[in-house]
């Protein structure tokens, strides 16, 4: 049976891990027990934040890349799609649908938002201002919403209410059908996922307005909250000195509400104590752009964890907490545990080197090797290559497969200068790229040769060719010919 | 066979006045010998790089290079034999043929092992060709040379 697991991504948190997770579909990984399709929704008021956005063109990218595939079986296998794609039954690739949009959130200040500012200064509704002055601060009330809540999850518990009564989520409830899930993502620090998880949760479990209600209450669902795993340059409007704090009352909150209620199947906690990275300070909007982070990625093997044993999930809410096997401050494969070891090397490994060698392996073999070849004289059709100069010049690589290559490139790169470190690769050069895999060097050719050869050697396999979707041959080409050096060099934790 | 290799090459270089010559690497099968050479030596040359050689980087130059290595071993291999044939035989009539230089024999056979070196480097070229334009369709990785 077909199943579709929903995500939401709530605030910037939500979209890094959404970020982590499509990087490992790129990779091939795949959610497994039948979860053909995933659908990213992410909730974030802050429309113009460098996080959302990022996320929403990766997801774009992979989108447009995978449509270009023919049945692919190893990269980018798994299926993302929008509420809108499933809901009017289109292929057309809009990465705005992966948002919920909230209303009057654009312009507005809070205090305009809840109609502070339309109560007279008369008796009656003097009271009602005070009892809200109670409860806001003037900063709070003087905030623009279009840049989120700045870490005030009592602001953004009122904003994000009205989301359940959207279209979107109308879509949502209308295209849940018997054997989907929902995961939730959120961080408990913030302003915007710490009031999200509850609130969507509520609705998920109790709102008997949302279609297909029957089937969401009893729906497994898990969520994924973040505990406080990076600090700020510099303390304003927000200050990371009260996220502790603030994590503390809210899990408080969390216990009495949704565990000891069991109101969540799952539960997964994630944090890191004493942690010494330092993201550039900002309230939201383009700035806030923080730099990839392990414990993202350690979120994103959650939700594969969620997948892999929902059958069997039980009644009493389940906690999860994520650990890795050496306390150190820089991570590679061997420090996790051997099942997220084996989980990561394989996808990971295969994308970084065919990412490596788009960038500094193609030049020696691009209208040399038969592989980029398409004009081979007294060669039937069915032996040229598809993947010739004309296709690695044409907008759709550059576009598409290159860009989506970069934002990869970035994600490892910016794991590697957080803290913990997350840095499983080495520096390599077009030399010795097979050296890549950090403590493990092989034995024999260390260039890229050897891909080329597997290369070569895939090219006239049927299976790989496609005339209609363009990116088949070098997406399924570079899935198996990784595969085969990197199994044969023992790159690979099997 | 014999015969075959034996038009081959007496249609290239026969000549009735040093019969014995001819006739001797007829009857000693030497013809032969020299034509494996150039059918074979080729054959070993170009399977080796069409189907062992997995160097993905090949250019028509490198064919080339194959395409002359293939020749020097087939002249280096046909100078011998065509030599130990000629020179080396249980003969007699020849053998004497040879030392009387009266009958202009020595002068002739001399220039004779050179002849099917040359003949059989050329032969090399034109059956490395068509076995290039066969081996190709076959090929994972040199089907794109030499053209």
């Amino acid at each position: 049976m077909a199943r579709k697991l929903y995500i939401f991504g709530i605030g910037g948190t939500g979209s890094r891990v959404l970020k982590a997770l499509t990087m490992l579909f790129a990779s091939g990984v795949k959610l497994g027990n039948d979860f053909d399709t995933v659908i990213p929704i992410i909730i974030d008021p802050d429309t113009s934040n460098g996080d959302l956005n990022r996320t929403k063109d990766i997801l774009r990218l992979y989108q447009e890349i995978r449509n270009q595939i023919e049945q692919p079986d190893d990269f980018y296998s798994q299926e993302i799609k929008t509420i809108n794609e499933l809901s009017n039954n289109t292929q057309v690739v809009n990465p705005d649908y992966f948002q919920f949009k909230l209303k009057g959130t654009d312009s507005n200040t809070f205090n305009q938002y809840i109609g502070f500012d339309s109560l007279y200064e008369e008796v009656k509704e003097k009271d009602d201002k005070s009892f809200v002055r109670l409860l806001y601060s003037e900063k709070n009330l003087k905030s623009n919403l279009d840049v989120g809540f700045k870490g005030n999850p009592n602001m953004g518990s009122i904003v994000l209410n009205q989301f359940t009564n959207s279209d979107d989520f109308i879509k949502f409830g209308q295209t849940f059908n018997d054997g989907d899930a929902i995961f939730i993502i959120n961080s408990i620090f913030g302003g915007t996922g710490a009031a999200g998880f509850p609130l969507l949760l509520k609705n998920l479990r109790g709102n008997d307005k949302l279609p297909k209600h029957a089937k969401i209450k009893d729906a497994p669902i898990a969520g994924i909250t973040y505990l406080p795993y990076f600090s700020l340059t510099k303390q304003d409007e927000i200050n990371a000195e009260s996220f502790e704090e603030k994590a503390k009352i809210a899990l408080d909150y969390y216990n009495r509400t949704i565990i000891t209620q069991n109101q969540i199947n799952t539960l997964y906690f994630i944090g890191n104590r004493g942690n010494t990275n330092h993201e550039e300070y900002a309230v939201g909007g383009q700035e806030q752009k923080n730099k990839a982070h392990f414990l993202e990625l350690a979120g994103a093997m959650a939700i594969l964890d969620f997948c892999k044993n929902i059958n069997s999930l039980t009644n009493t809410t389940q906690i999860k907490e994520f650990g890795i096997e050496n306390d150190t401050q820089n991570i590679s494969f061997s420090d996790l545990n051997i099942e997220n070891a084996k989980l990561l090397s394989g996808p990971l490994t295969k994308f970084k080197v065919y990412t490596e060698y788009l960038n500094k392996g193609l030049n020696k073999s691009l209208g040399v090797s038969r592989w980029t070849k398409s004009n081979i004289k007294l060669i039937s059709n069915n032996k040229q290559s598809l993947l010739d100069k004309n296709y690695f010049n044409s907008a759709e690589y550059k576009t598409q497969v290159k860009a989506f290559n970069n934002y990869f490139d970035e994600w490892i790169k910016e794991m590697k200068e957080n803290k913990p470190v997350f840095c499983p690769f080495e520096d390599i050069t077009a030399d010795n790229i097979l050296e890549i895999v950090k403590g493990n060097i092989p034995k024999g050719n260390k260039n890229f040769q050897p891909i080329d050869v597997q290369n070569c050697l895939f090219t006239e396999n049927v299976s790989i060719r496609s005339y209609e979707k363009k990116h088949t041959m070098l997406i399924k080409m570079f899935g198996k010919s990784t595969e085969k050096v990197l199994s044969q060099k023992n790159l690979i934790i099997r | 066979m014999k015969d075959l290799f034996a038009s081959i090459y007496e249609n290239l270089i026969y000549n009735q006045q040093y019969d014995l010559v001819f006739q001797h690497l007829y009857d000693s099968g030497g013809y032969v010998k020299l034509g494996l050479i150039f059918l074979i030596v080729p054959l070993l040359c170009w399977l080796a790089f069409y189907f062992l050689w997995r160097f993905p980087y090949g250019k028509w130059w490198h064919w080339l290079i194959w395409l002359f290595v293939a020749f020097f071993i087939v002249s280096g291999l046909t100078y011998g034999i065509a030599n130990t044939e000629i020179f080396a035989s249980n003969n007699t009539a020849l053998n004497n043929a040879i030392s009387d230089s009266s009958t202009g024999y020595d002068n002739f056979v001399s220039t004779l092992p050179f002849t099917y070196l040359l003949i059989n480097g050329l032969l090399s070229i034109l059956v490395g060709f068509v076995y290039s334009l066969i081996m190709k369709q076959f090929s994972k990785i040199q089907i794109h040379l030499p053209f």
